[in-house]
């Protein structure tokens, strides 16, 4: 039995009510961390000894995710990091069986993305792990190559599928949240008005769980995917819940354009990492002064003694702006740029901006900074801050036309 | 110190050269300077040589122009600064002769743009101007470069895009009669408005195109100008400034410190100021930059730009004609040529030799800024020497 202290939700902002999609500068690492960081709101870094993300989308297979998802979280490089291929089953059971001091994070990229996280400690809902079930029936397949394989037989899957395996769980009975079902057969196994969640993969039980304690209630949450089922039951119990959702938008129309590789330099991306993913500055021993990056001679005073990190505010005012409109080879256009000035500081970062149309963004405009993809490079991630503004009232992009000639430099 | 002066100017038209690589461009220059020569010119009295050279098409830069020039004897550097590259290269061949170690030199200042596709262009420019873990991956194309200085001018200075079109449809109008301009049509101010956006708040009509192009300077110590010409032009003064790469490390983005740095040093090495100043050359890659220009090189009072060209006042015929060979904008803009094209049409407009020629002109300015807006240099030139 584990006991949850505190759950993230984060939703993209794009697609409709019914399902989310990733913004072209989102993986399953930035929304680990957008929904993870809720999780850990007024959590010491200390209280967390292992994380583990359940997807079936990790961005690398080889390479590896744990260092980005630990340095966008803020938690330690030393953190015990896990990447479980799975999906609503996994998670279920990892979160039910998890020591205290874990902090799960459930990962869905494709239509209807969301990622919810829970920590465990004590003090919190206690979830008592039940049946699970690993059944095969195959009928949606994908390989490390990405190739999709779908049988299209969704009443075999409905009848050999989840309705044996809730059957062969225990759940026929009735339970009080299910997960990776759609909308009317979940109701027929909860009765009208149950908790549900917007995603149907392994963020979508971590989603019911903060609904159930939301209303008040606990009872059993049963995840399902294809054939393959695990349960839990939840008491009732404290838990805080972070939300992190914007109205839905409709993904604006970028436009892909083929070019060259974007070139890396792996010896300048490893300098920069910690930095650059945990948004640090260097404070000068001898002024004070934040320089960011952080650099040898201080920026104001031009000291070399060594500096101190400090973490940066992450949120601001756009001091310039500008949108990028004409093709640019091998980025998705059109794209915004902005200079923002942090918090009290004189830092600025020159960043993309997120989460808002192309174009929309003034100068004087507050916002925060997100963790993000910037760009894949070579086939690395190179995962930086975004700015996204503050939400207001209805955006309304400016009509535009936009350059097909090319202009010089 | 000893004075240097021009002796003889010339270039190749800019344009799209698809046909003609930089091993024909460069020599095509060189001669048409020589051939400038009044009193005839042998390539053997070149002592040295300065190549002012952003990008190479053709592999090592120094080797093709001895090789291609004829030059195999003397010593060639070549020399690299972003956009300021060819008025550095007039700077440095300027010392080599204020030292007493050359009489006669060459500077010569040539860019292949359109060698690459302009599919890599973008990203072959950002290697060498943006910070490779940091900023690289923003793709801060070059127009966004100058657009992120151009919105923060806009909104502090009160100019508008109106200004801006009003910088293009100035230098679209003077050239139109400079033969080797690469852009000879006039536009107007609606089409600078509403053409396509390319990086707000720049249409297509605020930014330079893409050109290739060479350009070459006979430059010659006082003690031996009598043997080439009876009016040389005198180079009197030269500077070049540097700022921060970063561009979050730029306190003020409605001004390019470089370009104050730059002019500082040269006014002061020429004795002038900017109210001496008859005719200039300055870097208009961008529409809104000409206007930054006209500030930080001390033309009008900070954010009276707007009010320079409401009033004309840039315009050939007017108070401080601006880019009478139509300027980046319209001429053409191969990098490491420009600034050398620069000091061509002025040597011509201080010999009252220029297609629009500015009456009366003794004093001229040339400037570029470029890089991530991080550097920039300035070359006065004058009819006499003091």
């Amino acid at each position: 039995m584990s006991s949850v202290r505190s759950i993230g939700t984060y939703l993209p902002r794009w697609g409709t009510d019914a399902a989310r999609v990733c913004g072209p500068d989102e993986d399953a690492v930035t929304l680990a961390v957008a929904a993870g960081r809720g999780a850990l709101r007024g959590i010491a870094a200390g209280d967390v000894r292992r994380v583990v993300m359940v997807t079936r989308r990790p961005p690398l297979v080889d390479g590896g995710n744990g260092a980005a998802l630990l340095a966008g979280l803020g938690l330690p490089a030393t953190t015990d990091v896990v990447e479980q291929l799975g999906g609503g089953p996994a998670a279920m059971a990892t979160l039910a069986t998890a020591a205290d001091g874990t902090l799960v994070i459930g990962v869905d990229t494709e239509e209807g993305a969301g990622a919810a996280g829970a920590l465990t400690g004590p003090g919190g809902a206690p979830l008592d792990p039940g049946s699970t079930l690993a059944r095969s029936l195959p009928v949606r397949t994908r390989d490390l190559d990405g190739v999709v394989h779908d049988y299209d037989d969704p009443r075999l899957l409905r009848e050999r599928g989840s309705a044996r395996a809730i059957g062969m769980v225990g759940a026929a009975g009735g339970v009080a949240a299910v997960t990776g079902l759609g909308a009317r057969e979940a109701a027929a196994l909860t009765g009208p008005g149950a908790p549900t969640a917007p995603t149907r993969g392994a963020s979508a039980p971590l989603f019911a769980i903060a609904a159930l304690t939301e209303a008040g209630q606990g009872g059993t949450v049963l995840a399902l995917e294809q054939a393959s089922a695990a349960v839990a039951e939840l008491s009732a119990g404290a838990i805080a819940v972070h939300h992190d959702a914007r109205r839905a938008a409709a993904l604006p129309q970028l436009r892909q354009h083929d070019g060259p590789e974007l070139a890396i330099a792996l010896a300048g991306y490893d300098r920069a990492f910690d930095p650059k993913l945990r948004l640090e500055a260097a404070r000068c021993a001898a002024c004070g002064t934040l320089s960011y990056p952080p650099r040898l001679r201080c920026l104001e005073c031009g000291s070399e003694e060594p500096t101190s990190t400090v973490a940066l505010p992450r949120h601001g005012e756009v001091y310039t702006t500008t949108t990028i409109r004409i093709p640019v080879p091998s980025l998705a256009t059109p794209y915004s740029l902005a200079i923002v000035e942090l918090g009290d500081t004189e830092v600025r970062l020159l960043v993309h901006v997120t989460g808002t149309p192309p174009g929309v963004v003034r100068i004087g405009d507050h916002g925060t900074l997100e963790f993000r993809l910037v760009a894949v490079r070579s086939g690395v991630p190179d995962y930086g801050y975004a700015f996204l503004p503050d939400e207001v009232d209805d955006p309304t992009e400016k009509p535009e036309n936009t350059a097909n000639e090319e202009v010089g430099p | 110190m000893r004075r240097v002066a021009i002796v003889g100017a010339g270039m190749t038209p800019f344009g799209e050269h698809f046909g003609l690589g930089i091993k024909e461009l460069l020599p095509m220059a060189l001669s048409e300077a020589e051939a400038n020569v009044d009193k005839g010119f042998a390539r053997a009295d070149f002592e040295a040589a300065w190549f002012g050279e952003l990008t190479t098409s053709d592999g090592f830069a120094s080797g093709i122009l001895a090789d291609s020039c004829g030059l195999l004897d003397i010593p060639i550097t070549r020399l690299e600064n972003a956009c300021a590259t060819g008025n550095d290269a007039v700077r440095n061949a300027v010392y080599g002769i204020a030292s007493g170690a050359f009489d006669v030199v060459l500077v010569m200042g040539a860019d292949k743009v359109r060698e690459t596709s302009t599919r890599s262009t973008f990203w072959d420019w950002m290697t060498m101007t943006r910070d490779m873990a940091w900023d690289y991956p923003l793709g801060l194309v070059a127009p966004g470069n100058f657009a992120l200085h151009a919105a923060r001018y806009l909104h502090e200075s009160g100019a508008t895009r109106e200004h801006l079109a009003m910088v293009a449809v100035k230098n679209h109008h003077h050239g139109v009669t400079n033969p080797k301009a690469q852009l000879r049509q006039e536009i107007t101010i609606e089409q600078a408005l509403n053409a396509p956006l390319v990086a707000d708040p720049f249409g297509l009509y605020d930014c330079t195109p893409q050109s290739d192009g060479a350009a070459a300077l006979v430059l010659a110590a006082e003690e031996v100008v009598d043997r080439y010409t009876d009016r040389p032009v005198w180079i009197r003064g030269v500077g070049l400034g540097l700022d921060r790469v970063m561009h979050a490390h730029k306190r003020d983005m409605t001004t390019f410190p470089a370009t104050v740095k730059a002019a500082k040093a040269a006014y002061a090495m020429a004795g002038v100021g900017p109210d001496d100043i008859d005719v200039a050359e300055v870097h208009d890659c961008f529409t809104a930059v000409e206007l930054i220009d006209y500030e930080d090189l001390g033309f009008c009072e900070r954010f009276d730009a707007k009010s320079l060209v409401e009033r004309g006042e840039t315009a050939v015929g007017g108070r401080l004609p601006v880019n009478p060979s139509g300027g980046l904008k319209s001429k053409g803009h191969p990098p490491g040529a420009t600034g050398v094209a620069q000091c061509v049409e002025l040597v011509e407009q201080l010999r009252g030799e220029a297609c629009n020629q500015v009456d009366g002109a003794r004093v001229a300015l040339a400037h570029n800024i470029g890089g991530p807006t991080a550097v920039s240099a300035v070359t006065i030139l004058g009819s006499e020497p003091a």
